[in-house]
């Protein structure tokens, strides 16, 4: 029957086009900024192509020219993706199928397959990212397409106004049914592996570290980690945020080998387990001793798969297990913000009798062949002296202390690096000291590595959790002493304490932000407002990005005490049927007529207890003439319904106010059945 | 002449399309139809309201139904909670619309004005008045005798709405339409509101006209079966020829030809019965149909050239007369003229 409907009704007007497009364009506009711009160009050729046609300059493109616009399109993607099985080519692809449909947009059917295509591509976008402005820009893009299918249903509907009022309306009606299933739909986890965003350049930490890396990170005022604590909050010495592990030094570079392609391969599959190099096994036991620190990470997304931690973690949030390095990692590179539980035990828990495997050990000594002869010269020195690993270490702080100088803006360093910095400039920034005091150390024979993270975070109180930015990246040192196990040395702390009690915007505040555009870090208004932003931020991404199993239980315990079946079916049943009520109600209230006057709804009362004595009033019959058959076939209520007649009347067209009165009163103590069964009784 | 034999016929379209939404299988079709004549009664005013009333997702809606599928699959997989909550979103708008889609319908009342005639072959035109019952305005409305296109138009004043709808009639006589089927998409196409409503529209379809040649000027069936035929050249007018050249012009037709018609000259006869009878009899060896369809021919005919015409059908005899009254109610008698009443 559908099918048959005209071609005439089924061909897409002008408004309908348009409002098509402007969808698409709002669906696509920020998508470009994954994907390649070009797209967006396509689209405006598609687009311009069809408006031609239906202008009726130009012809509706025949075979051979959609084969032509297939295949120039398919092949710049091909050209700009190499790997197929990732997320960008895959919406790309998708944003290609409405482009392309643009130039065929002919029937109703193509105009909502069209819509359903550019729902899905608006959702895709919060699979790049989930901040705040892009939930928003989300509801603008559902509101419009919304009204682009309204305004589908004809030139009335397709009025700007009309169509985006009906599509709110619509929307905010959806809400309460969106947050029932939000709270109660359970979240199975991912069902398949999916490929990730794998473009995006990855921030904050990387997978080595090279002069100069740091004090770039400390140009940025981005969030990394925002962290609360449930229980104790260490102190803010032991604030060190473990990320990366760097073992390997090529006289310049310090570097994890293979960290970067080996962390998402560990990654495949869900178990928690380790991979490798643990010295405890699979199974590792968990110290007898309860955790120290018990604390929730939301890391931004970083596009890189380690995660950061106190020493000694362990995590039971999916996906994320712990290294042999004693860091965490997560399954894959995190592309979104991501959110994970983390317990920390004390070190001294597991440090005991533990003991540095051979290749554990080379690994922690290796040092380029060459370079760096004074350093090596030194280390021998204190060595051969007699000296142990713990008294070489403070030996070589005593010496940070005494003559170096803490800048983000250290001299550029020759060829060995160590070697110029530790002798002549003594100049530097965090991964200088690190890196100088692991070469040294590793010369001297003591196990050491360098480990990179995060240091320090700013305490929000009112939200009540720790903000860790970029410029918190730091760089310190561990050493492995026999009977202890690693051990945390801090070289630069023994150079400017203040920056690691206070962050690295006291320890080097003329230098802090300097590049900054604007030194908006200076106004302290600016300052509270951003933090302001950064609370809103972190409650968005605690209670609805982050939205998991746990929390929802959570939720559901608290809301319905505990959690059976039946609790769950009132809780989902309840509202529905609430809302199905309140919308039949308004169905009730919105069609109904408009309400009658007063003394019209009196006198069809007095009819409606007329009929019930058995004399209803026939249709079209006045009142005057039905008050006369009332005084001729029943005598009895004659007088009392001429008299209500005439008050009737009275009201009705002369608006009386006192008539009316009168006829409510007399209405009110008309009961013609009482009356005859009176009557009758008295007979 | 009897009720029974009067022809009276449900419309075609009552048999084929109705039942093709609901199955092939007469049985059902039957069972259906009686459901429906049960739940909606004919009746010329009808108000749709929650028990007339149908809704249910169109392949549109399907559609958006595999989208939240899709979405929930992307949200599961990337454990992304915006998308869900937008899969989530769609679902609520599929919970309330078809509740919209139903209000759009309900309190739409449905009056039929009248029906006009119409010849068989020809489309039969109903008027109906569409009107609010409330406050609430009735928009996108399709109105048609599937598989006819029908009409679309919006209910939106207080006032009544008037359309017209058109419906194929093939056969004479008073012809019955089928449910007129009443739907909306409104508000986003997602889903269907109909209803198959029954106005008892009744259609008077006159025989369809087929040319049975000249008009049987001068010409007439006697009591024996013996045709008379008149001379020529008398006094008495008999009816209209074509113009011949040669013919006298005292003769030709002025008035007709002032009235933008052809050239004709009057004919006139002497001593005979000087109007046209249109005469069942004169068309013997033909059947029924036939005959019908040629005397409402001659009918058309006879008033374009005005001249006076009777019409002489058993069991029915009409003066010769002039005027649209005159001819419909001819046509009238042709279209209920009895199937079965009369042997060839």
């Amino acid at each position: 029957m559908s099918a048959a409907t005209s071609q005439l009704q089924s061909l897409l007007p002008r408004e309908s086009l348009l409002w098509i497009f402007a969808a698409q364009l709002v669906v696509l506009l920020p998508h470009t900024m994954h994907l390649p711009i070009w797209l967006l160009g396509a689209w405006a050729v598609a687009v311009y192509w069809r408006l031609e046609v239906f202008r009726g300059r130009r012809e509706t493109p025949g075979r051979l020219a959609k084969l032509v616009a297939v295949s120039l399109v398919v092949a710049g993607l091909v050209l700009t993706y190499r790997r197929w099985f990732a997320l960008e080519p895959m919406v790309a692809l998708l944003a290609v199928s409405f482009t392309l449909k643009n130039i065929e947009l002919v029937s109703r059917r193509d105009a909502l397959l069209s819509l359903m295509l550019a729902y899905f591509l608006a959702a895709t976008l919060f699979v790049f990212e989930q901040t705040i402005p892009y939930a928003l820009y989300g509801i603008v893009c559902v509101v419009i397409i919304t009204a682009a299918l309204v305004a589908q249903q004809g030139r009335g509907s397709a009025r700007p106004g009309r169509a985006l009022g009906l599509s709110t309306k619509l929307l905010a009606q959806s809400v309460p049914v969106m947050l029932v299933l939000f709270v109660v739909i359970p979240r199975l986890g991912p069902l398949w592996a999916v490929p990730q965003n794998t473009k995006a350049a990855s921030t904050g930490i990387s997978d080595s570290m090279s002069p100069g890396d740091f004090s770039e990170l400390s140009k940025s005022d981005k969030p990394a980690l925002r962290i609360s604590f449930d229980g104790a909050l260490p102190p803010p010495e032991q604030r060190y945020w473990r990320g990366l592990v760097y073992t390997h030094f090529d006289g310049r570079r310090w570097s994890e080998p293979g960290a970067a392609d080996g962390y998402p391969r560990w990654g495949r599959g869900r178990s928690n387990r380790r991979p490798f190099g643990d010295t405890s096994g699979d199974d590792r036991a968990l110290p007898a001793v309860g955790p120290r620190y018990r604390y929730q990470i939301i890391q931004e997304a970083s596009h890189n798969p380690w995660l950061f931690a106190l020493a000694r973690p362990n995590s039971e949030t999916r996906g994320v297990r712990e290294t042999g390095d004693d860091t965490l990692v997560y399954r894959t590179p995190v592309g979104t913000r991501l959110a994970y539980d983390v317990r920390s035990w004390p070190r001294e828990s597991v440090g005991e009798g533990e003991v540095l495997s051979g290749s554990e050990q080379r690994r922690h000594l290796q040092l380029p062949a060459s370079g760096n002869p004074r350093a090596r010269a030194w280390a021998k020195a204190r060595f051969e002296e007699g000296m142990d690993g713990e008294a070489i270490s403070g030996a070589l702080l005593s010496l940070y202390n005494r003559n170096f100088t803490y800048t983000l803006k250290p001299p550029a360093l020759g060829a060995d690096t160590v070697d110029e910095f530790l002798f002549t400039t003594r100049q530097g920034f965090c991964e200088h000291f690190a890196s100088s005091y692991v070469f040294t150390m590793r010369a001297a024979g003591v196990p050491a590595r360098v480990v990179a993270g995060y240091q320090g975070g700013e305490w929000v109180d009112q939200q009540g959790y720790l903000l860790v930015r970029q410029y918190d990246a730091h760089a310190w040192a561990e050493i492995w002493l026999p009977g202890r196990g690693w051990v945390r040395v801090d070289p630069t702390a023994s150079v400017a304490p203040e920056r690691i009690r206070d962050g690295l915007q006291s320890a080097a505040a003329e230098e802090f932000m300097q590049d900054a555009f604007l030194p908006l870090h200076k106004i302290a208004f600016v300052t509270r407002l951003r933090l302001q932003w950064d609370m809103i931020n972190y409650r968005w991404y605690q209670t609805v990005v982050s939205f998991d199993n746990e929390r929802q239980e959570g939720i559901l315990r608290r809301l319905l005490g505990e959690i059976s079946p039946l609790r769950m079916a009132l809780f989902m049943g309840v509202p529905m049927v609430a809302a199905l009520l309140l919308l039949l109600l308004w169905l009730k209230l919105s069609g109904r007529g408009p309400s009658l006057p007063v003394a019209s709804r009196l006198y069809l009362r007095f009819c409606r207890r007329m009929a019930r004595a058995g004399l209803p009033r026939n249709p079209g019959e006045a009142p005057g003439d039905y008050a006369r058959r009332i005084e001729r076939e029943l005598p009895r209520l004659g007088p009392m319904a001429v008299r209500i007649t005439r008050a009737y009347e009275k009201a009705a067209y002369g608006s009386d106010m006192l008539a009316e009165k009168q006829l409510r009163r007399l209405v009110r103590g008309f009961w013609p059945l009482r009356h005859t069964r009176q009557a009758q009784a008295q007979t | 002449m009897s009720v029974e034999s009067i022809r009276k016929s449900t419309h075609p379209n009552t048999a084929a399309d109705q039942p093709a939404s609901t199955g092939a299988k007469p049985l059902f079709r039957a069972r259906w139809l009686r459901w429906l004549n049960r739940r909606l009664p004919p009746a010329q005013t009808v108000t749709l309201d929650h028990r007339k009333l149908f809704v249910l997702p169109t392949s549109a809606g399907m559609g958006l139904l595999l989208v939240i599928f899709l979405l929930w699959l992307l949200g599961t997989n990337y454990e992304n909670n915006l998308v869900l909550a937008l899969a989530f979103l769609l679902v609520g708008m599929l919970v309330i619309l078809p509740v919209h889609t139903f209000a759009n319908l309900s309190g739409l009342k449905l009056q039929l004005r009248a029906t006009h005639p119409a010849f068989a072959g020809d489309y039969g035109q109903a008027t109906i008045a569409l009107s609010k019952t409330g406050k609430r305005r009735h928009e996108r409305l399709q109105l048609a005798w599937p598989p006819e296109e029908g009409q679309l138009t919006d209910v939106l004043d207080a006032e009544p709405h008037e359309i017209r709808l058109d419906l194929p009639l093939l056969q004479r006589g008073r012809v019955q339409a089928p449910r007129i089927q009443v739907q909306s998409r409104f508000p986003l196409g997602l889903f269907r509101c109909w209803s198959w409503v029954d106005l008892d529209a009744e259609f008077l379809v006159y025989p369809q006209p087929k040319p049975a040649g000249q008009l049987p000027i001068g010409a007439s069936v006697g009591e024996g079966n013996q045709q008379k035929t008149f001379a020529a050249g008398g006094d008495d007018f008999v009816g209209l020829k074509n113009y011949q050249p040669g013919d006298s012009l005292r003769h030709v037709a002025w008035k007709q030809y002032a009235g933008g018609r052809d050239l004709y000259s009057k004919e006139y006869a002497s001593g005979s019965d000087a109007r046209l009878w249109l005469d069942w009899d004169l068309l013997g060896g033909r059947d029924v149909e036939t005959r019908l369809s040629n005397l409402c021919a001659w009918v058309l005919d006879a008033e374009r050239a005005q001249v006076p015409y009777g019409l002489r059908l058993p069991g029915h005899t009409i003066a010769p007369d002039l005027g649209s009254a005159h001819k419909h109610k001819l046509l009238r008698l042709l279209a209920l003229f009895p199937v079965q009443g009369v042997s060839q």
